[in-house]
């Protein structure tokens, strides 16, 4: 059975139809690339599965069970997680609050914190340091612990590498494969080559819709099928 | 109303001489340190819900009307003439925390039932909605306290007579004649303020809140119910402006009255502007900042040198508008707060 199933998913900013009936799956311990050029819809099937922007038409199950009509604190809590684009950090918050926030109350913070830790010991190091004083890369360190703490077996994450220096990037990709070891994961990303090499699967959308899937495998910016939808 | 500035010389000089005297420092700062604990529980709900929820709520001088009004009735039905200074106290204990629970009630129940359909509408709706709230409220207020034969203003005197008379007397300190019930309002304020802090920063549900104020769309993606949050918020900054409206139930310059509905509101929004909407540490700071001058213009007039009765407000007004201009964010207020 797939983690997470969307059946010509229809979704809409007030008038605006942005979601044109996607259709994706994604297995247990795939990371599935969206990839798309900019405003086709990727961030929204993201906000579409959380029911933050929800579908009016469409399907969408996560390990089976339908999740649409859901609210968005209970498809988090059936975990499902999410690495927001900019990150969205508690900025007034500290580093250590910003984990608590995201740790179920029933969850065991102690470990979950140390947990974190090990995966990103720079976080220890700036624990009390309020989210909004690191730099970019410390912050999207911390958007993914948040990401990864709360027992998610699903994360979602979104433009993870953008704004970032290259540098910082090489981190952030080492930070993702390490997560990508305990959870399943559907990543946005710009980034072509970058997505190529994380993926195992992708999905490329356009003007709302799944126009090519597939295997990452030997896929590069040249090949027709890609070019023809990502140049601008 | 007449406006005279006594214009003698030696009025200015004497005045002048008097202001540095410690028993005039010492009246000036424990007087205003005890209208700034009744602004701090006022304006604290306040800033509390518009930091969440985004919620200008104009209901908020209304329940502190409620709040007097429920205090002194309790309070009215439960002395006598006989009962002592301790137990009138310990009932005014009682009394905070059954206004308290009953105004948190209720306040939740109204965030519940009528300002979450409206959550996805433009913030007009939620201004309409708590201001047409405020006004009925206020009326229906009116008809049943007149319906029992008491005058909705001026301040119901049956109430505010139910204070001990320790409260009522003036202490001297260092040489100023000082209202025991400042001292009073001032230790009620001290743990008003240590206790919606611990709740902020030694809970997780304060935890949430503090998260939620900036960005409560993440804050439900991370598993919290917002929702929840915002109607348990907003029944405890009801409960919150209830207990100012019991602390004003005995403050001579106050007391119980359908006016309430209205003032509480202006210095609440005072408050809660000058510190920055949404900042606790602001609030705090802006509580101090009013009562102070609200403490230094209310002597003033009392010297003599001013004859114009409306200078405390003339002068927190004024303090408002200087603070719009030139950091219209608040002191602690950051540029976008709320919001959802």
């Amino acid at each position: 059975m797939s983690v997470l199933e969307l059946e010509d998913v229809h979704t809409y900013y007030g008038e605006s139809h942005v979601l044109q009936g996607v259709s994706l799956d994604v297995e247990e311990q795939e990371i599935v690339a969206l990839i798309g050029r900019n405003g086709v819809g990727k961030t929204t099937t993201l906000r579409s599965i959380l029911q933050l922007t929800p579908p009016q038409e469409g399907t969408i199950r996560y390990r089976g069970e339908e999740i649409v009509g859901k609210d968005t604190h209970e498809v988090s809590n059936d975990g499902i997680g999410w690495v927001p684009e900019e990150r969205r950090m508690f900025g007034y918050l500290t580093v250590e609050e910003n984990i608590r926030v995201a740790v179920k109350p029933d969850d065991d913070f102690e470990a979950q914190r140390e947990y974190v830790y090990s995966l990103f010991p720079a976080l220890d190091e700036f624990s009390e340091k309020e989210a909004r004083n690191l730099s970019g890369g410390q912050q999207q360190m911390l958007a993914i612990a948040r990401g990864m703490v709360g027992q998610n077996e699903l994360l979602l994450v979104d433009e993870p590498s953008e704004g970032l220096a290259p540098m910082i990037v090489d981190q952030v990709v080492d930070a993702l494969e390490t997560a990508s070891e305990d959870t399943t994961m559907i990543l946005v990303e710009q980034n072509f080559p970058l997505a190529m090499e994380l993926a195992d699967r992708f999905y490329l959308i356009d003007h709302g819709t799944v126009v090519e899937s597939g295997s990452t495998e030997g896929v590069t910016a040249d090949d027709e099928r890609i070019r023809r939808y990502l140049s601008a | 109303m007449t406006f005279e500035l006594a214009t003698e010389v030696p009025l200015v000089i004497d005045t002048l001489e008097r202001l540095f005297q410690p028993s005039t420092i010492a009246r000036i700062i424990v007087e205003g340190l005890g209208k700034a604990a009744v602004y701090f529980v006022l304006a604290v709900g306040l800033t509390l819900v518009f930091g969440l929820m985004g919620v200008l709520n104009f209901t908020h001088g209304a329940m502190a009307m409620l709040g007097a009004y429920i205090g002194g009735l309790i309070m009215v039905l439960s002395v006598s003439d006989g009962t002592g200074a301790l137990v009138r106290i310990a009932l005014f204990v009682v009394v905070l925390a059954v206004v308290f629970a009953l105004l948190t009630g209720f306040g939740s129940a109204f965030e519940y039932s009528l300002i979450r359909p409206i959550y996805d509408r433009t913030p007009m709706y939620q201004i309409l909605l708590t201001f047409g709230v405020a006004l009925i409220l206020e009326e229906v207020t009116r008809i049943v306290v007149l319906s029992q034969g008491i005058q909705p203003e001026p301040p119901w005197s049956g109430a505010m007579g139910t204070a001990p008379a320790v409260f009522t007397e003036r202490y001297d300190i260092l040489g100023a004649p000082i209202r025991g019930l400042y001292a009073f309002e001032i230790v009620l304020g001290i743990v008003a303020v240590v206790g919606v802090w611990l709740f902020l920063n030694r809970t997780l549900y304060g935890l949430y809140i503090r998260a939620g104020s900036e960005d409560p769309e993440m804050v439900e993606a991370l598993g919290i119910d917002v929702r929840q949050a915002f109607t348990i918020v907003f029944g405890l900054g009801t409960g919150l402006a209830g207990i100012g409206g019991v602390l004003l139930m005995w403050d001579p310059l106050w007391g119980p009255s359908a006016l309430l509905a209205i003032d509480v509101l202006l210095y609440a929004f005072v408050v809660v502007i000058i510190g920055g909407l949404g900042s606790f540490k602001g609030t705090v700071a802006a509580a101090i900042l009013v009562g102070i001058a609200d403490s230094f213009t209310t002597w003033l007039f009392a010297t003599g040198i001013v004859t114009f009765t409306g200078l405390p407000e003339l002068t927190i007004f004024g303090l408002l508008v200087i603070m719009l201009i030139i950091r219209p964010q608040g002191l602690y207020g950051v540029e976008e707060v709320g919001g959802h």
